[in-house]
């Protein structure tokens, strides 16, 4: 799943500070992993909206993964994923019960958006991958970072879609009335392109980075290494 | 004794009780918050009136809502519908609130006119799940305010016509413009302002 981002690892790194580098970078949600793309192609057509899903989703995925990891020794293998369905989608229901009682003018523009983090497959995905075999600490972490991995990348993209697409950002109008905004923009398949853009670049910067990384890693091990960092 | 946690009887004790759990943790949280939820819904529907009306805008205070409402505004029922009716500068008008289909899910909207439903005071969109930033741009003020004054045609409806983008605001041709890029919801506007209107002369003629 992310043997690109494991060979790019710095050795001697706390195993805290791994988790967090993982998450945001080397085995990013969207870069990596690929997964949560559904929502990303939903929200990303303002910013405002895209912030409080990213919150939404870290805080879904860190405490879901916490309370997960400390039931971990007691969850039966048989229904595991029941238990994890379960926690997950109570921390979603909270997110939206808050947001309806506290930040209505958000909840009614967010829709239907909030309930369905829950399919978001980070949440999921992480707590199979992580929380069912690691202590809550680390989990919480791994699910912070991976829910920020996710929304950093949303935002960029955000950012992009909200200003071609509106000529605002967070709302506040940037450019005059001389601009016609790009319908596409708003719409769904603009986040296609745009996250098959971000996917490219990022995995070809990683790929660049992994390539020069090689022959320094190699050096002790063979004399050809020295050959290769040269070309 | 020790537990046997691959046994069939532990998975569905084990699973009973954790749903128990959470879901009393939930029906707690949305009992706690229902009072609020329940304010906030009616802050938004009591602020849509008073926009239709043209007795607020968007720099009105929430806190102000609730007194010029029960001030300025009476409700009445009629049928099933229930008509809104204020005296504003010694004219009454008539409001009333609808709901009808939309493209993904029900729309509600506010339009207040004059008793004879001839001449359109204001209209407010109050709830709408459309596509966000084409269908959803119903809720911007500009799409509203075109309906501002508006003269009804001498067939008693406003048509919805391909536009600027910008907005159509001459108040004597009864035509508003549509929203780019979505004409379902647009149609969907159009046959529930339409309706409002109808409804609204009935109740106007019972004044």
């Amino acid at each position: 799943m992310s043997d690109v981002g494991k060979t790019s690892v710095p050795a001697k790194i706390s195993p805290a500070g791994k988790v967090m580098r993982d998450g945001l970078w080397y085995n990013n949600p969207i870069f990596v992993q690929v997964l949560g793309i559904c929502s990303t192609l939903a929200v990303t057509n303002n910013l405002r909206n895209t912030l409080i899903m990213v919150l939404g989703v870290s805080f879904a995925t860190s405490m879901g993964s916490l309370t997960l990891s400390a039931l971990r020794e007691l969850i039966p293998r048989k229904v595991r994923m029941i238990v994890q369905v379960l926690v997950l989608s109570f921390y979603v229901i909270i997110i939206d019960i808050v947001l309806r009682a506290y930040q209505p003018a958000i909840s009614k523009q967010l829709g239907p958006y909030v309930g369905l983090i829950i399919t978001n497959c980070i949440l999921m995905g992480r707590a199979e991958a992580f929380a069912a075999s690691n202590p809550p600490g680390l989990a919480f972490l791994d699910g912070l970072a991976n829910g920020l991995g996710y929304g950093w990348v949303l935002l960029v993209i955000a950012v992009i879609r909200e200003f071609l697409g509106f000529g605002s950002l967070f709302g506040f109008k940037l450019v005059g009335d001389w601009f016609t905004p790009w319908t596409i923009m708003v719409m769904a398949p603009s986040a296609f392109f745009l996250v098959a853009i971000a996917l490219w670049i990022a995995n070809n910067y990683k790929a660049k980075v992994a390539a020069a990384a090689k022959p320094a890693v190699s050096t002790g091990a063979g004399a050809s290494a020295g050959q290769g960092g040269k070309q | 004794m020790k537990l046997n946690r691959n046994s069939v009887i532990y998975a569905a004790v084990f699973t009973f009780v954790v749903c128990v759990a959470f879901v009393v943790i939930l029906a707690i949280a949305n009992q706690v918050t229902l009072s609020r939820v329940n304010a906030n819904k009616r802050l938004e529907s009591r602020t849509a009136i008073l926009k239709a009306f043209g007795l607020a805008d968007s720099t009105t205070p929430s806190s102000e809502i609730d007194s010029k409402y029960t001030q300025l505004v009476t409700e009445k029922s009629v049928g099933k519908t229930t008509a809104y009716t204020a005296t504003i500068d010694g004219q009454t008008y008539v409001a009333v609130k609808l709901t009808m289909p939309g493209l993904w899910g029900p729309i509600t909207a506010v339009l207040a006119t004059d008793p004879a439903g001839t001449v359109v005071r204001g209209f407010e969109i109050v709830d709408q799940q459309e596509t966000p930033g084409l269908g959803g741009r119903i809720s911007e003020p500009w799409f509203s305010a075109q309906f501002k004054g508006k003269k009804v045609r001498p067939d008693g409806t406003i048509a919805f016509e391909q536009g600027s983008g910008k907005g159509n605001f001459d108040p004597n041709n009864g035509t508003v413009d549509a929203i780019t890029g979505a004409s379902r919801t647009s149609d969907f506007v159009k046959a529930l302002v339409n309706r409002e209107l109808v409804l609204a002369r009935q109740i106007g003629g019972t004044l």
